[in-house]
């Protein structure tokens, strides 16, 4: 469902992602983790075609992201960590918005159970100014759900959430792989990967570090300890900063 | 404590202009630099055929210096009076100094006593009030004609705008206070409120006969306005009571050294007293400050946005979309859709209505007086009103497109959720267009009409008139849609020059930059429209003799059409193609 295929992202002489390649398939829920400045969300924003890769190519449901981009991004939904809204759009008519911009036939039969379930259901009419920072993630999240995309990109998606917001949030994006999607999450949570991913992916300085299971990657760093948590794993595999 | 608030104001300062210097080592801001400072020199710095600073006022360049010093101080004292009486007729719920955010958040928790925290904020006004004052020095010294040494017309500045800022700031906070200590409120308001009244009555009445010696004086032996001043000087009444105005002024007017530091003594101590009554109030500032700092930072992100600081709402409303969008068809109307909810909700407000009513009721109220009064006859009514609308029909092509940004340029900080729709580049750079394109042509069509209903019958026939009319008609879109291509243009291939990300611009190099966009605008409005204008009237003028005036238009048009046509498609399909290769996150790099 993903492909990726040595993507390297650079600015200038500053190399973000080198050499990167790896493939999700439907049902797998994909862990991006890293240091701060590892290439986390340089690469989300290379497979969600923000932004084009210096070298590379990726491949979202078949489609080649660079020759083939509206096919891919129909298929595609990108949830970024800040929420990015049109301030002068109500909640409702940022889903009629959307939903005219992906083709989405009968969409109010899908916004209404979509906006009761964040509940964003009683403010349908009030401009994002007027939402909390946790509801505008739930707005931007209700966006993304409404064509009903088969690739998910979530960078942080749990920050600004209330503790029901993220077990609604987790509980979505497992239930939501199981049904087919192929999802790729950025986050420093990594009892959010513990709990939501089937695999992970470990970028430093723009390389990557490991990627496979969980199990696998605890098998590579544990040195054959047993008990040996995630947050030491990671800590181990990265040197635990961006230095 | 005081210590510590200068460290701060002072290192801020001076941090923000190493971080100014600094990037002018980026060529985008050094080169708006030097346009800026070529610009400031030829229009401020440089007097051509004027006296060198610190000499007397040119003679023979509209008279006396005197009257006109006179006559700028009287504009401010009314502009000032207005206000202070503005202030007591709706004086604000809150009163608040002016703190920036991040101030109220680190100061206001701190332990700094009140005081001190309005003396910060007096000092800090400070450096706005004396760059101001520096700039006033040149605007109004800009010939030399008013005379006099810049340095000390600068310090006049300085005395009559801090004194403005100290006035207004007590009478806020005093309001503030009384709204509420005292149960009478209103009858204080409106004790001050008549005061001013009585004030102003007093001073027009005592006015009376210096106006009477001006009118009097017109075409005598000595003029109106040495007639005017010699009744000033001679009336009691106007002496006593504008003397507060006159130490206020006393500095700035000065003709000299010695008689600026007579004026100065009493200007200082006025501003001394001003000063220790703003700094004792009791007021409560504290919640009137944050309102203050959030509807500033609110204009400010308007301002980012591309929107009018100040003329838009703060907040903006919710409104019903201009149209029923339906969820399936071309998603380019999604966009006119949404751009057109937000012209709605940020420019269409009651206050920007009243002040665009207000200009063009007084731009059209002189022709309609001298029409009704039968000094002018109709045709040359109608040719003023084809006049207006012919420079607003100007106006519109070459301003219109940085007015008008309900565009890429508005949607740019969301660029990251636009790119992963999936439409083409050109299409959504169309689609991005389309409200812009579609006020500017709206305002063109009413514009032309204005014009053809000026053209004399003898002229043109109806004919004739309706035809070009609507050939133009068809143009006016096409039109609009180039010249907003080119800022949008512009701002995909630098967006650094365009300040187009959430960080604050500002400087010199950024008026700069703007200035060249300008010039860029209006050269790309010259090599389109022009050589298509050319075109058009090399067919009509060999054309018409043949066929007739009207063919001839139609032929014009049917030649220039598709050329303008062509042109908007290629601008769309380049700033969609630019737009999808473009990554925002490599400019802050």
């Amino acid at each position: 469902m993903i492909e990726v295929e040595a993507l390297t992202k650079r600015y200038g002489s500053f190399t973000a992602v080198r050499g990167l390649s790896f493939s999700v398939r439907p049902g797998e829920v994909l862990g991006l983790v890293g240091p701060n400045g590892a290439g986390k969300t340089t690469t989300l924003r290379c497979m969600a075609g923000i932004i084009p890769p210096s070298e590379g190519r990726v491949r979202i449901a078949g489609h080649d992201l660079a020759s083939e981009p509206v096919a891919a991004k129909r298929s595609l939904a990108f949830f970024p960590d800040e929420p990015r809204l049109f301030e002068y759009l109500t909640v409702r008519q940022h889903l009629n918005f959307v939903a005219r911009i992906y083709g989405v036939a009968d969409y109010e039969a899908l916004a209404t159970p979509l906006l009761e379930e964040l509940e964003l259901a009683e403010k349908s009419d009030v401009l994002p100014g007027e939402l909390s920072r946790g509801m505008k993630q739930k707005l931007v999240i209700a966006c993304g759900l409404l064509h009903s995309p088969r690739v998910m990109f979530f960078d942080e998606p749990l920050t600004g959430l209330d503790p029901l917001g993220i077990r609604r949030m987790k509980d979505s994006i497992v239930r939501r792989a199981r049904s087919g999607a192929a999802i790729v999450l950025s986050s420093h949570l990594l009892h959010l990967l513990e709990e939501v991913c089937t695999n992970v992916l470990i970028l430093k300085k723009g390389d990557k570090v490991a990627d496979g299971t969980l199990e696998q990657v605890v098998a590579k760093f544990s040195n054959g300890e047993e008990n040996v948590g995630l947050e030491e794993i990671f800590i181990r595999a990265t040197g635990g900063s961006e230095s | 404590m005081i210590g510590a608030l200068l460290y701060l104001r002072l290192h801020s300062l001076v941090n923000l202009v190493v971080h100014r210097v600094r990037r002018l080592r980026q060529p985008k801001y050094l080169v708006g630099a030097a346009v800026a400072a070529a610009y400031f020199y030829l229009v401020l710095l440089r007097r051509p055929g004027a006296v060198p600073p610190g000499a007397a006022a040119v003679p023979g360049m509209g008279g006396d210096p005197r009257i006109a010093i006179t006559a700028i101080c009287t504009v401010l004292c009314l502009l000032g009076l207005l206000r202070i009486a503005y202030a007591w007729i709706s004086p604000p719920e809150k009163p608040g100094l002016r703190f920036s955010e991040a101030e109220i958040a680190f100061l206001f928790p701190a332990p700094v006593t009140r005081k001190a925290l309005i003396h910060y904020r007096l000092a800090s006004s400070q450096v706005a009030i004396l760059l101001t004052a520096v700039l006033m020095a040149f605007i109004f010294n800009r010939f030399g004609y008013l005379g006099g040494h810049r340095a000390l017309r600068a310090i006049g500045w300085w005395v009559i705008l801090s004194t403005y800022d100290l006035h207004l700031n007590g009478t806020n906070l005093m309001l503030g206070s009384l709204r509420e200590r005292s149960r009478h409120f209103l009858l204080w308001r409106l004790g001050g409120v008549a005061a001013i009244v009585l004030y102003v009555a007093a001073v027009l009445r005592a006015a009376t006969g210096p106006v009477e010696a001006l009118l009097a004086g017109l075409g005598g032996a000595q003029s109106g306005s040495e007639r005017v001043m010699d009744q000033i000087a001679a009336s009691p009444t106007l002496h006593w009571l504008s003397l507060p105005f006159r130490i206020v002024f006393g500095p700035y007017a000065a003709s000299g050294p010695g008689e600026f530091a007579v004026a100065m003594v009493p200007a200082l101590l006025l501003l001394a007293v001003h000063y220790h009554w703003v700094s004792s109030t009791e007021a409560r500032f504290e919640e009137g400050s944050i309102s203050l700092a959030e509807r500033r930072a609110a204009i400010r992100a308007a301002a980012q946005r591309g929107e009018i600081p100040g003329m838009g709402e703060a907040k903006p409303r919710a409104r019903p979309g201009p149209f029923p969008l339906a969820s399936l068809g071309p998603p380019e109307l999604a966009f006119l859709w949404k751009n057109l909810i937000s012209v709605r909700s940020s420019l269409l407000n009651r206050r920007v209505l009243m002040f665009v009513l207000v200009v063009m009721a007084a731009m059209f109220m002189g022709p309609l007086v001298s029409l009704r009064t039968e000094s002018i006859g109709v045709d040359a009514f109608m040719k003023i009103i084809g006049a207006l609308c012919a420079m607003f029909a100007a106006y519109t092509i070459l301003v219109g497109p940085q007015l008008a940004r309900q565009d890429l340029r508005n949607d740019l900080p969301n660029a990251d959720i636009l790119k992963t729709y999936p439409i083409e580049g050109w299409r959504l750079a169309l689609g991005e267009l389309l409200a812009p394109t579609a006020i500017l042509t709206a305002a063109l069509w009413v514009e032309l009409l204005g014009c053809a209903a000026a053209v004399d019958g003898r002229t043109l026939t109806a004919g004739v008139r309706a035809t070009a009319v609507v050939c133009l008609a068809l143009a006016a879109p096409l039109v609009c849609l180039l010249q907003l291509i080119v800022p949008n243009w512009i701002m995909v291939l630098m967006p650094g020059w365009y300040q187009a990300s959430r960080s604050r611009a500002g400087g010199i190099e950024v008026f700069g930059q703007r200035l060249m966009f300008g010039v860029i605008q209006l050269f790309f409005a010259l090599a389109v429209l022009v050589p298509a204008a050319g075109a058009a009237w090399l067919i009509i003028f060999s054309s018409q003799w043949l066929i007739g005036a009207g063919p001839a238009i139609v032929l014009a048009a049917v030649v220039v059409l598709p050329v303008l046509a062509g042109e908007a498609a290629f601008g769309l399909w380049w700033l969609g193609e630019r737009f999808e290769n473009f990554d925002l996150s490599s400019e802050s790099r």
